[in-house]
């Protein structure tokens, strides 16, 4: 039977427990409901900054001249103004009932009209009705001197003054699109890489805790049974980074990215997220695998998991810290081509589009020929440690018997 | 710590092997590295005077000591995982997993997860993925621990079934009296050394033969009136007050000394009633017992054939 057989039975079994693990559905749901209870509490407040509600303004008709000038002030004002034409007793009862939608009404004299409001006046809407009562004072005041109403108006309108600046406004403001993108990537592909790895170190021990290890061993190998655990777990990983992923970017797109002018393409965000998901969980699922064989019981599993996870905390936040604030600086260069920290640095320098066209296939490539090391160095200590028995393994012990 | 010393048996297509030994001894280390799961430091393990590597272990059926199966995974489920690791086709896997969980009867819990059965119902599910796969060699480290009377008697009918369609049997135990009535041939291991290999009648023949003798008188007079036949020794016996064993020397087998227990009959009726006189052979249990509790003197190997192991581990199989 071949070997690349043996391999994907293995890998099938353990996507397939994952996939059926109770837990693991569950948190993967919470997750998503977070997200969309996220978009949905987003949603409302960028609505509720953004959009300005529709005033409405009932005029009487012997008010109905107003109109031009309420118009005009709304427009001035940013205002989006409604008018519409009632009798004095309809606006009366549409005012007092629980209806809202009425504003003010206006009736009496156009030079200084009666305004109706259920309780209080709303500021915005009190502003404009008053502008346009004095707009419209003024141009009857215009009209009997003689003057002509209309070219008065027009030339209010230019006497505005015109803004000059001695510095050029900064260009590099702060890409709040660009951060909210990128760390929501590197979340996810932290979450995904300590899941993964610890799902792996788990799966490792537990074999070694149930002996069931004695009887795959003595039919496949050592190397044959890690390459498998490493693929089935990674697979179910990309699984979790896809839907989890996808549905950030469903959240961003519900939120009406467009409306927000984000200019990082989504589409392109979540193929970086799973190819560097990819390369980061090739550098850390070997070695969890690796590592956790030598222990042999679950209590033991956080003396040899904790320093990996350390490995993968520090690029973590030196990326949400440093890169943000600093995309393209000295530092962050150098560092994103380290293996462990490309994967989180990478697409965040991405997103701020702080990367040259070089930085990305040198970083995939010194990542490329370091894999082969770690996978060497993570299979000896796997074939070492997988049949020990007993007390946790030393390092050194595994490496050089 | 050296485990084994110039440990060397071999198992012939067919044979049912006991291997026996107090706690300890190296059976254990032994199996393991007859499969594969241990490396040992020198010596060789064949099967059909080849070399074994993990293409030939994939034949074998094994229980290993400490039991091991994924707790959380269905018993129909593992076990066809198993078959396919041995190279079983699913269809395959999926019929023998339905014969042997129906046979051992474990089959109305092929969908509940391992751990939520019973200890001795995990025991026999680790018997069906020692046999699933329909094994050609089977090493069976202590099978007939935790099993009740019903269960046992399916595992020896397994074994005895599998021996007959040729497949060599080796399995750890100590229930000795099963081994007595199970196996072929039988290896008593010490220390890491083979005290005594060979059928279990070759074991049970003694240089002296033994008879034991009650009678209705003082034990005392009873021995002075023994002994005093010529070539015969006895002693009583701590374990049964009144009876008292007598020991002949075996001039040759049989011929010689036909005539010296009549003579050691008539002695005894001259004491007084003789209640029994009959000869007695060592069980099994005895040899253990002496084999065991013997001191690091004897180095010879009671085998048979008389070969001593060289300085290697070597176990062998035919099938």
């Amino acid at each position: 039977m071949s070997g690349t057989r043996v391999v994907w039975m293995v890998s099938q079994r353990e996507f397939k427990t994952r996939m059926l693990t109770k837990a693991n559905i569950i948190s993967l749901v919470v997750m998503v409901v977070v997200i969309a209870i996220g978009a949905a509490v987003g949603s409302y407040f960028l609505d509720r900054d953004t959009e300005e509600p529709v005033r409405h303004v009932a005029l009487a008709r012997e008010v109905a001249e107003l109109r031009p000038a309420l118009e005009a002030a709304a427009t001035a004002g940013a205002l989006d103004l409604e008018i519409t034409t009632m009798t004095a007793d309809d606006a009366t009862a549409t005012l007092d009932g629980d209806d809202t939608t009425l504003d003010a009404f206006l009736d009496g004299e156009s030079a200084a009209p009666r305004m109706l409001v259920a309780t209080e006046p709303d500021t915005a809407v009190l502003a404009v009705v008053s502008q346009a009562v004095r707009d419209h004072a003024t141009a009857e005041q215009i009209g009997d001197l003689g003057g002509d109403p209309t070219s008065f108006a027009a030339a209010i309108a230019q006497a505005v003054p015109h803004l000059e600046a001695v510095h050029e406004p900064e260009d590099s403001t702060f890409d709040d699109a660009a951060f909210g993108v990128s760390m929501a990537m590197i979340s996810i592909l932290f979450g995904a890489l300590v899941g993964s790895g610890s799902m792996i170190a788990m799966g490792v021990v537990e074999e070694k805790t149930s002996r069931v290890v004695e009887i795959l061993l003595s039919t496949i190998r050592p190397s044959q049974l890690l390459a498998g655990k490493v693929l089935g777990i990674g697979a179910y990983g990309l699984f979790q980074v896809l839907v989890l992923g996808g549905s950030l970017a469903v959240a961003a797109l519900t939120l009406g990215v467009d409306a927000l002018e984000i200019d990082v393409s989504i589409g392109s965000a979540l193929v970086w997220l799973v190819v560097w998901f990819l390369v980061g969980y090739a550098i850390f699922a070997v070695l969890f695998g690796g590592f956790a064989a030598l222990v042999s019981r679950q209590e033991d599993i956080g003396s040899v998991t904790t320093p990996l996870l350390f490995v993968l905390f520090v690029p973590f936040y030196t990326t949400m810290f440093l890169v943000p604030h600093d995309p393209d600086g000295t530092a962050v260069r150098v560092l994103s081509q380290i293996p462990v920290f490309a994967p989180f640095m990478m697409p965040v320098r991405g997103a701020f589009g702080a990367l040259e066209p070089w930085e990305m296939p040198l970083s995939l490539a010194i990542a490329a020929l370091t894999l082969p090391g770690l996978v060497w160095l993570a299979a000896r200590v796997y074939q070492r440690g997988v049949l020990h028995t007993g007390s946790r393994m030393k390092l050194r012990e595994a490496l050089r018997s | 710590m050296r485990a084994l010393h110039d440990l060397t048996f071999e198992v012939r297509s067919g044979e049912i092997f006991g291997f026996v030994g107090s706690n300890g001894a190296g059976k254990t280390t032994a199996m393991r590295i007859m499969l594969g799961v241990l490396a040992a430091d020198s010596g060789t393990v064949r099967w059909n005077g080849a070399e074994l590597d993990l293409d030939s272990r994939r034949r074998f059926g094994y229980m290993p000591e400490e039991r091991g199966l994924y707790p959380k995974m269905k018993v129909g489920e593992q076990l066809r995982f198993l078959a396919g690791l041995h190279g079983m086709s699913p269809a395959d896997a999926a019929d023998a997993v339905e014969r042997w969980t129906d046979r051992l009867g474990v089959g109305d819990r092929r969908n509940d997860n391992v751990e939520s059965l019973s200890l001795g119902n995990q025991q026999r599910v680790q018997l069906a993925a020692a046999l699933v796969h329909d094994p050609a060699v089977l090493v069976l480290d202590e099978p007939f621990s935790g099993l009740d009377p019903v269960a046992v008697d399916i595992m020896s009918d397994v074994l005895r079934e599998r021996a007959d369609a040729g497949v060599p049997v080796i399995f750890s135990s100590h229930q000795l009296d099963l081994v007595e009535r199970l196996c072929d041939r039988v290896g008593i291991i010490r220390a890491g050394r083979m005290q005594a290999l060979g059928t279990i009648d070759e074991l049970r023949t003694t240089d002296r033969l033994q008879w034991l003798l009650e009678v209705e008188a003082d034990p005392g007079a009873v021995l002075t009136a023994v002994h005093a036949v010529p070539g015969v020794q006895a002693h009583a016996l701590d374990e049964r007050p009144g009876a008292v064993l007598v020991e002949l020397a075996a001039a040759g087998p049989g011929a010689g000394a036909a005539g010296a227990e009549q003579d050691v009959l008539r002695a005894a009726l001259a004491v007084g009633a003789v209640r029994s006189f009959g000869p007695v052979r060592p069980t099994l249990a005895d040899l253990f017992r002496e084999i065991v509790s013997g001191d690091e003197a004897p180095d010879a190997v009671h085998s048979p054939d008389g070969s001593s192991g060289s300085r290697r581990t070597t176990a062998e199989a035919a099938a």
